[in-house]
């Protein structure tokens, strides 16, 4: 049996590689990139996948968003997760960062969570705000930008690197904690042949919603605080470019710029 | 964890990649009440997929309603171009028929789209589409294939049959010793780009004389298409892009060190096509080797527990004229899955079980046509200098002399053209002979 729930949050995104400047607009162009899971999260899924290879722990994995979000459930089930939570509502729907941890708070309290891991940010909004926002939320400790982990479970603690400018600290932290693994420090295995087949053909994420977590009233877009003061599209600027043949061609117009 | 099942034996058989091929094969098992397990390296079907652009349809019409495919334009014309350094002498076909239903089973597609949509409609059958996942090699047993090795963890998984659709670099089929690697004389390499034209609407339906979804199909050879070497370029018209490209052999390109990209850039900036690709901007460049070995290039399509389809069982028509190998894929995919479903009732796997295939296979336009043309890669080969440098601009000179028009009189005119063709081909005699040999061609 396990000793440990791990729960990891993992959020849907438009994949960053397709999100093209429209070339004539200069608009974002998110609407017809494809959906991926938040590169960050793959990191947060390694991280909980090593301290389940190290301790007898269970790894969920929860993701708010509509059914359409499903298939990252899938695929932290493909990489080992044991499980997959999809915590679905209209009454989500305008959720800010507010809202956003307080339902991943329920949710891991609604799990028996032992430890929270996230990505630093996402990729999408990247405010970075989730992750603490959890641990504040439920009054837990919280560790961000972690590149190594130490689950102590004879301590009740978990001992973690965090990256800091200059070098690494290490903090260590009493359970319940959440941890906001940093970006690149934790490089995701990839899924096993059969898993995979089994995330994708069989696993059924359960579903949470508002009301299995009590929180009707406290989430959507009427109870986040966070408003929008405007939007600015900046212009780009031309650039000029010319095409010299020989190497020595380029140095006057080198002088005559540094001039 | 939670348990994982263990998926050997749980598909009756298991297709390597989701082109056409492929999809058509798990497709043609799925509708018999197999369920097939498709493995692709890409992130979805189609994204590693080129060819030129034409797909034709006679066979996918019968597995799947076309109406709602991605379709880009149906073929409204098709072009053959002559081109010598400066020249072009062409023909034009626009068969008011090809504007009906069905436009002769011809469709311009891009394969990140239609490729994705035609897998997708083998699942809807039954078939069960895995992605991002390679098949490195082949499990055997006591001679017999049961099975693939995959580049993921635990990555082994058995079932009864193999269909190796793996396009015309047919690593795993190579490795596992079902087919020798082609020579470099039998290969072309092709690149292709992709553009649209961001200035305005309507340039292709301009430039092309098309209009709603009508397209065009551009064929060129002679050396101001590919230079030196034995191939030719293309150019054809999607919804609102145009794809142009080159392809030419493997074996030329080795030995005249003639980069495909810098051919295909001298290719859009000849003369006659410059003005239809001009002011356009490049959004996809790919590339990709053809099996153009003919006939006598097909490898042995079944083994005990393993068939051949599509491209990497060479199935490749390509004789100047008809450049097809989608509707040959997609052929050979029906006829394995059938086959396979056919075994399978019986409980064999063995090469003599699934020798329906190749029986199907050789009773259709597929074997047919490679083997009416099998003798005219050598032959053009033997005359390349002839056909693709001296006619073209044979051709040219002598429409120049026809229509020359000073005080000369017509017959002097006709008289100088004659010479000029004559002259090129070796009189008379050389003329009968060159007709005689390719008569097939068309014939």
């Amino acid at each position: 049996m396990h000793d440990f729930t791990v729960v990891v949050g993992v959020k849907q995104v438009p994949d960053a590689d397709e999100v093209g400047l429209d070339p004539d607009t200069g608009r974002l162009d998110r609407a017809s990139a494809p959906a991926v899971m938040n590169p960050p999260d793959r990191c947060a899924l390694e991280a909980a996948l090593s301290l389940k290879d190290a301790h007898a722990a269970r790894v969920i994995a929860v993701t708010m968003g509509p059914p359409m979000a499903t298939p990252v459930l899938r695929e932290a089930v493909a990489m080992g997760c044991d499980d997959g939570v999809l915590i679905t509502d209209r009454a989500f729907a305008g959720s800010d960062t507010w809202p956003t941890s307080l339902t991943l708070a329920r949710v891991a309290e609604h799990l028996d969570a032992d430890v929270v891991l996230c990505g630093e940010e996402t990729t999408d909004s990247s405010t970075g705000q989730v992750p603490p926002g959890i641990a504040a939320h439920n009054g837990w400790a919280q560790l961000t930008y972690v590149e190594a982990l130490d689950l102590r479970p004879e301590e009740g603690r978990v001992v973690a690197h965090r990256d800091v400018e200059g070098g690494y600290e290490v903090v260590a932290a009493d359970l319940p904690v959440v941890v906001a693994v940093a970006f690149g420090s934790f490089e995701p295995r990839p899924a096993g042949l059969h898993r995979k087949l089994f995330a994708e053909t069989e696993f059924d994420p359960r579903e949470l919603s508002a009301a299995d977590l009590g929180i009707e009233e406290e989430v959507g877009l009427a109870v986040s605080p966070t408003s929008v003061g405007g939007m600015e599209t900046v212009q780009p600027v031309d650039r000029q470019g010319e095409v010299v043949d020989e190497v020595d061609d380029l140095l006057g117009p080198i002088r005559e710029a540094v001039a | 964890m939670t348990e994982t099942p263990n998926y050997d034996g749980k598909f009756d058989a298991i297709v390597v990649g989701a082109g056409l091929a492929g999809s058509a094969a798990a497709l043609s098992m799925a509708k018999r009440g197999l369920s097939p397990l498709v493995i692709e390296r890409g992130t979805s079907p189609g994204t590693k997929n080129v060819f030129g652009g034409v797909l034709y349809t006679p066979t996918i019409r019968e597995l799947v309603d076309l109406d709602d495919a991605p379709l880009e334009r149906y073929v409204a014309e098709k072009r053959f171009s002559m081109l010598s350094e400066a020249d072009e002498t062409a023909l034009s076909l626009r068969p008011g028929e090809w504007h009906d239903e069905p436009h002769n089973d011809s469709f311009t597609v891009l394969r990140g789209e239609f490729d994705e949509w035609f897998a997708e409609r083998a699942v809807d059958a039954g078939a069960t589409l895995l992605t991002e996942t390679t098949v490195t090699g082949l499990l055997r047993e006591n001679g017999r294939i049961v099975g693939v090795g995959t580049d993921r963890p635990d990555g082994r998984i058995r079932a009864p049959y193999v269909v190796l659709a793996e396009g015309g670099n047919s690593l795993v089929t190579e490795r596992a010793d079902l087919k020798e690697r082609e020579s470099r004389d039998h290969v072309a390499v092709a690149v292709k780009e992709v553009l649209e034209f961001p200035a305005r609407e309507g340039v292709i339906e301009d430039r092309f004389r098309l209009t709603d979804d009508a397209g065009a199909a551009y064929n060129y050879f002679g050396e101001g298409a590919v230079g030196e070497a034995f191939g030719g370029g293309f150019l054809y018209t999607n919804d609102d892009t145009v794809s142009v490209g080159v392809a030419y052999r493997l074996s030329d390109a080795a030995a005249s060190g003639q980069r495909p990209e810098e051919t295909l850039n001298r290719f859009k900036s000849h003369p006659a096509v410059a003005p239809l690709v001009r002011d356009a901007r490049t959004v996809e460049y790919s590339a990709k080797t053809i099996p153009e070995g003919g006939i006598e290039s097909v490898p042995d399509l079944v083994h005990d527990g393993a068939v051949l389809v599509g491209d990497t069982a060479g199935l490749v028509l390509n004789n100047g004229v008809h450049l097809e190998g989608t509707n040959m894929a997609v052929e050979s995919g029906v006829h394995a899955g059938a086959a396979i479903a056919t075994a399978a009732r019986q409980g064999r796997t063995d090469a003599a079980a699934l020798s329906g295939y190749p029986s199907a296979l050789s009773r259709s336009f597929v074997v047919e046509n490679l083997e009416r043309y099998a003798w005219l890669q050598e032959a053009a080969v033997a005359d390349r200098e002839l056909l693709f440098a001296e006619l073209p601009r044979a051709v040219a000179d002598a429409g120049a002399e026809y229509f020359r028009m000073d005080r000369d009189s017509k017959e002097r005119h006709a008289d100088r053209a004659r010479e000029r063709l004559l002259d090129a081909v070796g009189g008379y005699t050389g003329a009968a002979k060159l007709a005689a040999r390719y008569r097939k061609v068309i014939a």
